[in-house]
């Protein structure tokens, strides 16, 4: 009996600090955000630029290579294939960056875990909050291109914040989780590298998982995937027209893996924390 | 009155030994995968007094630099409790204490913010830090450009300079030149005077240790072999480790 309450008071524990390490560290959060950002793009030849120019170069290779090369990429209900593919592109590179750079968070920083006494946790947020700014500029970016090509802003767009913010805990939860497993193996972050790729083909993001409707089990093991359900959340806004609650079945599903995630690196917390500055 | 610092109750310190990475990656997912225990710091006690300044002696692997780690709260003991009363700041194995990719003055910022001072505390110690420094224009360049004996005098101009109650240099001298290493030691010894900041420092050169400090401690296999005044611990390890060259 004892045993399992004390099980649950280490999650609890590792909970407690997490938040309690964000909220002491709020300030020192953003400036090392805002220096992970100056560093990713003030490294680069083409500087600030390279962080709109890279999307956009990103976006027209798919483009092209649907629309001109395989002949598809029809219009999906009234938008062309172009706006439908940035309404769910844009969170995809969001959620690509956390997914690999997530996994490497922590060695990239590692003379914070190994040089001074730095609260672990709020690695991966910095890290993250530095490319959800790039992120919030895209999604801008996209919202002018939408009106320039003749689609005002609808009142769908205003439930945006919701899958943003969905988003940005749910890859938090997984860079905390991946971040302080490939710490203590390089190997980790290879496979997940890997696995990226497959994630990308799988969920949708340049291709239409309407296209699947007919077989109905593929399209709700689809849905099940947590990338599908922001690429598409983004997609109600945009292009979609679809309110957040009229699934809710895919949001339950989504905030399951949002648990499953958190505990998963509570638990890792728990166990790597005290090993991590020995290894890296 | 005694006023302690720093206290060490039986602390343990293994390191997990994997024969790979990979095993080590999975026995974060399953138990049994074999590793091998370092003892690297073998059920020590000891306490440290609010002014002290202590010197730690040892051959390579004796456990020095494992000890100031876990002091400075960035290591764990396996067992034991350890106490640090006061702001810390250290400088363990210079190597990269530093963000590579920026300049010295944002590290310098980067430092101070973690350590806990505020934009407005930083600016008034901005320039003494610098000056300290002697690093000049280069101030503003990033630090991987920076020669090892830079960077050392960097880690130091921001640590003795940042107000510290405990002070912790490992080996971080050995890389600067004489002029700097008398300044450091004119520094050290000014502000464990006026500000009562308790020293542990680690060098080889005994030399060097026997004019910062009064106390030494040696250690060998992860445990304290000697302790007492620092001329005595420097001639107990002198002899018992370095026998003196034959003429
Ligand atoms: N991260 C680590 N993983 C595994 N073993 C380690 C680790 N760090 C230190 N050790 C081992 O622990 C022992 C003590 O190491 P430590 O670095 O404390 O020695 P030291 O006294 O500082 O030596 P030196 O004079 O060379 O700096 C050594 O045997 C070393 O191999
Ligand atoms: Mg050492």
């Amino acid at each position: 009996m004892s045993k399992i309450s004390e099980f649950f008071k280490g999650y609890a524990d590792a909970f407690t600090l997490n938040i309690r390490e964000h909220k002491e560290n709020m300030t020192q959060v953003l400036r090392l955000s805002v220096a992970d950002l100056k560093k990713t793009y003030t490294g680069s030849a083409l500087g600030w630029a390279w962080a709109v120019i890279k999307p956009v170069f990103t976006i027209f290779i798919y483009w092209f290579a649907v629309s001109i090369g395989l002949r598809s990429g029809n219009d999906i209900g009234e938008y062309p294939y172009i706006l439908w593919l940035i309404a769910g592109i844009v969170p995809w590179f969001f959620m690509t960056e956390c997914i690999t750079g997530g996994t490497v968070c922590i060695r990239k920083y590692s003379y914070l875990v190994t040089k001074m006494k730095y609260p672990l946790t709020t690695i991966p947020t910095f890290t993250n909050l530095s490319s959800l700014y790039v992120h919030l500029v895209l999604v801008v970016i996209s919202i002018i291109m939408f009106w320039v090509m003749g689609f005002a802003p609808t009142v769908y767009l205003v439930q945006l914040p919701i899958y943003t913010i969905l988003m940005f805990l749910f890859f938090n939860a997984w860079s905390l989780f991946a971040g302080m497993v490939s710490a203590i193996s390089k190997d980790f972050s290879n496979l997940i590298k890997s696995v990226n790729i497959g994630i990308f083909w799988l969920s949708g993001v340049i291709w239409n998982i309407e296209s699947v409707a007919d077989n109905k089990l593929l399209k709700v093991i689809m849905m099940l995937n947590p990338v599908t359900f922001i690429c598409y959340g983004y997609r109600n806004c945009f292009v979609d027209h679809k309110w957040f609650f009229e699934e809710p079945v895919e949001l339950g599903v989504f905030i399951a893996w949002y648990v499953v995630l958190a505990v998963m690196s509570l638990w890792a917390y728990k166990k790597l924390r005290k090993e991590i500055p020995d290894v890296l | 009155m005694k006023d302690t610092v720093i206290k060490f109750d039986n602390v343990t310190k293994k390191y997990k030994l994997y024969s790979s990475t990979r095993k080590r990656l999975l026995a974060i997912f399953f138990k049994g995968i074999k590793y091998k225990e370092k003892v690297a710091v073998d059920n020590m006690n000891f306490e440290i007094e609010r002014g002290e300044s202590v010197a730690l002696f040892g051959k390579n692997g004796a456990g020095k630099s494992t000890v100031l780690k876990m002091i400075t709260g960035v290591s764990f003991p396996t067992s034991g409790d350890i106490t640090v009363k006061g702001r810390v700041s250290a400088l363990l194995e210079l190597k990269s204490g530093f963000d590579q990719e920026f300049t010295g003055r944002q590290n310098i910022y980067l430092k101070g913010h973690i350590l806990g001072l505020s934009d407005s505390e930083i600016k008034a110690l901005e320039e003494t830090i610098i000056e300290y420094s002697e690093l000049g224009d280069y101030i503003d360049q990033p630090v991987r450009t920076y020669s090892s004996g830079m960077k050392s005098r960097l880690g130091f101009a921001i640590n003795v300079n940042i107000k510290p109650e405990i002070l912790i240099v490992d080996e971080a001298l050995s890389v600067g030149d004489n002029a700097f290493k008398q300044k450091c030691q004119k520094t050290v010894n000014e502000i464990i005077e006026k500000d009562n900041v308790t020293l542990l420092f680690v060098t080889h050169q005994t030399a060097v240790a026997e004019e910062f400090c009064k106390r030494g401690i040696v250690m060998k296999n992860g445990k304290i072999v000697f302790d007492g005044p620092v001329k005595e611990a420097s001639q107990y390890y002198k002899t018992k480790y370095n026998p003196p060259k034959k003429k």
